[in-house]
């Protein structure tokens, strides 16, 4: 892991500390040895008031690369999600996590998790991560989110 | 005539005495390495050699003791993060980032300079940056490939180890970030895994190809926004690509569809074979020298490509894509190398001012191979630079705390203000958080608990002072020791200029504080530990005064030549 990965980690973790969106979190998972692993999050985003997804907080690791911030994280939804945009393992399937389309390496991670908290609410159907979801939502908003409840 | 006689008739005698008994550590031992060894030790330079891990660097010195036999080369595979460094250079002929990453800091920490190198094909460099690994986004390989190494990554790390290997196996992919991600797919692949039971059934590589060259690709095309702005896949015919005419491929060319096919179904039955072949079922793992496995994923991947009408690849360029191979060239190797050897001339002679980083280069508008460039000064931002690097003993690792560290760095180690980390301090190993101010669980833990012993090294930085320099703590073995915690390495502090006053990334050399005014001047920087560097320009340059330039930052942020530090 180079020193860049380390610091920015350390750096976004003191910045989510000063401040961070409300009903979110975001911290380094403990290991097994007690101390935490800085380069796998544990992060909640709370469900967008006024939508289906309101009251719930949905559950997802942000792995990071040893190439950070070169890289994006792997953001993966535990468990898994159904949407449109979420893989079949939880993974997100987004342009700003994606290192050939929108990631750029000054996105924080408060910006990754709200543009997540958005795509949840307004998937992207060009891009789908799985047939299911992608169908019912193609024909049936409504009773997409009914499944995902 | 001696090899130093020599010597001193080049550089003159002073140069070659110390070149003569320089120290030098040379990492790694493959292509440029050996041809590095090689010249040092025909120049008569190098008195010892050291070598991490791999049992090649023995073999190495067998080979340069017959050039040289007066030369006293060790090979050890050994840990450099042992902290008794006793070197005046260490040359890195590594071939992975990690570990030029891990020789980089270790080097900082012992503040010993460091050459670094690199080729890939006909380019090469000394000192200059290494360059990232590719990695491909999941989508890509799974739903959307646009060019060959997609479908050879597919091919490789998605189909061939879902059908013949294990779920270890795809750990392999590691350099490949999707590896992981595909694994946790594997789970919910079920059709696939069927197939996978289906191993030796006759018709096996036939229900492969319907499975992921007609069923996931229809599956594909039924989610029609996904192609609005992509040129669609097209189903295969297995009938109709078999009925084609069979040419003769070779490795060399790429196959057509018909050859691919057929390819595929034979090296498909030729695995199955070998799966099957005991009562319990052997794992296969991609290996490119497997002949078998190579034909497979070619095969596989060049169905693929035709199925999304990307140009095919020849089973040559497949096994360097899937191989990850970049041929070496022997001749760069030594270009290189010999490049290294004239750099560690100027290093051990503490001309620093005629040390550059040469590029190869090759292209049409470009009439010149060497590119030549002045070392950067030190980026005020480095990560890796930016620190005070210090080593501490214990007394007793099993007795003392992490907190009992604590209460000796927030005032400050030593009586550097330099050194002031303020309460809020955070402790990091590796990728571990030891302790921050959010996170006091280990407090009272002892090194011991913590699994820190010799070679650990703690970044402590501070939480509430942005300005506060972190600071990097080697542990040391054990010596007897009174105190239950001893510093030491602080006769090499520096101050570090303030960051708002420090030049943005991309500065020119004027910008930066403590730099050169004219080219013939040097800049001396007086260090002492109680105060801020106090810069004066040296009116008469004698050679006393530049007796130990401040070689440690010639590193991943190379400091400029002309400063030079006074012990």
């Amino acid at each position: 892991m180079s020193g860049i990965c380390k610091t920015r980690l350390m750096e976004e973790r003191k910045q989510w500390r000063k401040d961070h969106p409300y009903g979110f979190y975001a911290r380094p998972e403990k290991a097994k040895d007690g101390t935490l692993d800085l380069m796998h999050w544990s992060c909640g985003i709370p469900g967008k008031e006024g939508t289906p997804w309101e009251g719930g907080m949905y559950k997802c690791m942000l792995h990071f690369p040893p190439e950070y911030p070169t890289l994006p994280p792997k953001c993966q939804f535990t468990p898994p999600l159904f949407h449109p945009n979420v893989f079949p393992s939880g993974t997100v399937c987004l342009s700003i996590l994606n290192a050939e389309k929108g990631w750029k390496p000054a996105l924080t991670i408060k910006q990754i998790l709200l543009g997540v908290a958005d795509l949840l609410v307004d998937p992207n159907n060009d891009d789908p991560a799985q047939t299911e979801a992608y169908q019912m939502f193609k024909r049936d908003k409504a009773g997409l989110y009914q499944k995902s409840d | 005539m001696r090899r130093t006689d020599q010597l001193a008739q080049l550089y003159g005698e002073k140069t070659a005495e110390r070149i003569a008994k320089a120290r030098l550590l040379v990492v790694g031992a493959g292509g440029i390495g050996c041809e590095l060894l090689k010249n040092l030790c025909m120049s008569g330079s190098c008195s010892k050699r050291k070598h991490i891990k791999r049992p090649k660097a023995e073999v190495a010195v067998q080979a340069i003791s017959a050039f040289n036999p007066g030369i006293n080369a060790h090979a050890q595979q050994a840990n450099i993060t042992d902290p008794q460094f006793d070197f005046d250079l260490v040359l890195n002929a590594l071939d992975n980032l990690e570990a030029r990453r891990h020789v980089n800091i270790q080097c900082l920490a012992a503040k010993v300079p460091l050459i670094e190198s690199g080729t890939a094909g006909y380019l090469g460099h000394s000192t200059a940056k290494p360059v990232e690994q590719k990695t491909f986004p999941v989508c890509t390989i799974r739903s959307t490939p646009s060019s060959p190494i997609h479908c050879i990554v597919w091919a490789k790390s998605y189909l061939f180890a879902q059908l013949f290997g294990e779920q270890t196996d795809e750990i392999e992919m590691d350099e490949d970030g999707d590896m992981q991600e595909l694994a946790q797919l594997r789970e919910e692949a079920r059709a696939l895994k069927r197939l996978s039971e289906a191993v030796g059934c006759p018709d096996f590589a036939w229900q492969v190809f319907n499975k992921v060259f007609v069923q996931d690709i229809e599956r594909l095309l039924s989610m029609e926004d996904m192609w609005k702005n992509r040129r669609p896949p097209t189903v295969l015919n297995y009938n109709g690509l078999a009925a084609g005419a069979l040419d003769s491929p070779d490795d060399q060319s790429p196959p057509s569809a018909t050859a691919a096919l057929e390819m595929f179904r034979s090296s498909a039955e030729r695995l199955a074979c070998r799966a099957t072949q005991r009562s319990e079922r052997t794992l296969l793992m991609f290996d490119k020298d497997d002949r078998d496995a190579l034909e497979f994923v070619a095969a596989a991947a060049n169905l693929r490509a035709y199925a999304f009408g990307i140009p095919p690849t020849s089973v040559f360029a497949v096994k360097a894509m899937a191989g990850n191979i970049i041929p070496a060239i022997a001749t760069t190797n030594a270009i290189v190398a010999g490049m290294m050897a004239l750099q560690a001339v100027n290093v051990v002679d503490h001309r620093l001012q005629d040390c550059f980083t040469v590029y190869l280069t090759y292209s049409s508008s470009h009439d010149r191979y060497y590119m030549k460039e002045r070392l950067p000064p030190p980026n005020p931002r480095c990560s890796v630079c930016r620190r005070h690097y210090l080593t501490m003993r214990l007394a007793d690792p099993a007795r003392t705390t992490l907190a009992d560290l604590l209460a000796r760095v927030t005032d400050g180690i030593g009586t550097s203000q330099d050194m002031r980390l303020g309460e809020d301090v955070s402790i990091v190993e590796g990728s571990r958080i030891l302790y921050d101010p959010d996170f006091d669980d280990n407090a009272s833990k002892s090194f011991e608990e913590l699994g820190l012993g010799p070679g650990s090294m703690l970044t402590l930085t501070s939480e509430d002072d942005d300005d506060a320099i972190p600071v990097v703590i080697s542990i040391a073995r054990p010596t007897y020791i009174s105190c239950a915690i001893t510093f030491e390495g602080f006769e090499d502090f520096r101050g570090f200029p303030p960051l708002e006053q420090a030049a943005p990334e991309e500065s020119d050399d004027e910008e930066i504080v403590a730099v050169v005014e004219a080219d013939d001047d040097v800049v001396v920087i007086e260090e002492d530990v109680l105060t801020k560097p106090v810069k004066r320009k040296m009116e008469d340059e004698s050679p006393e005064a530049a007796k130990r330039p401040s070689l440690y930052d010639v590193r991943e942020q190379p400091a400029n030549s002309e400063i030079i530090d006074l012990d």
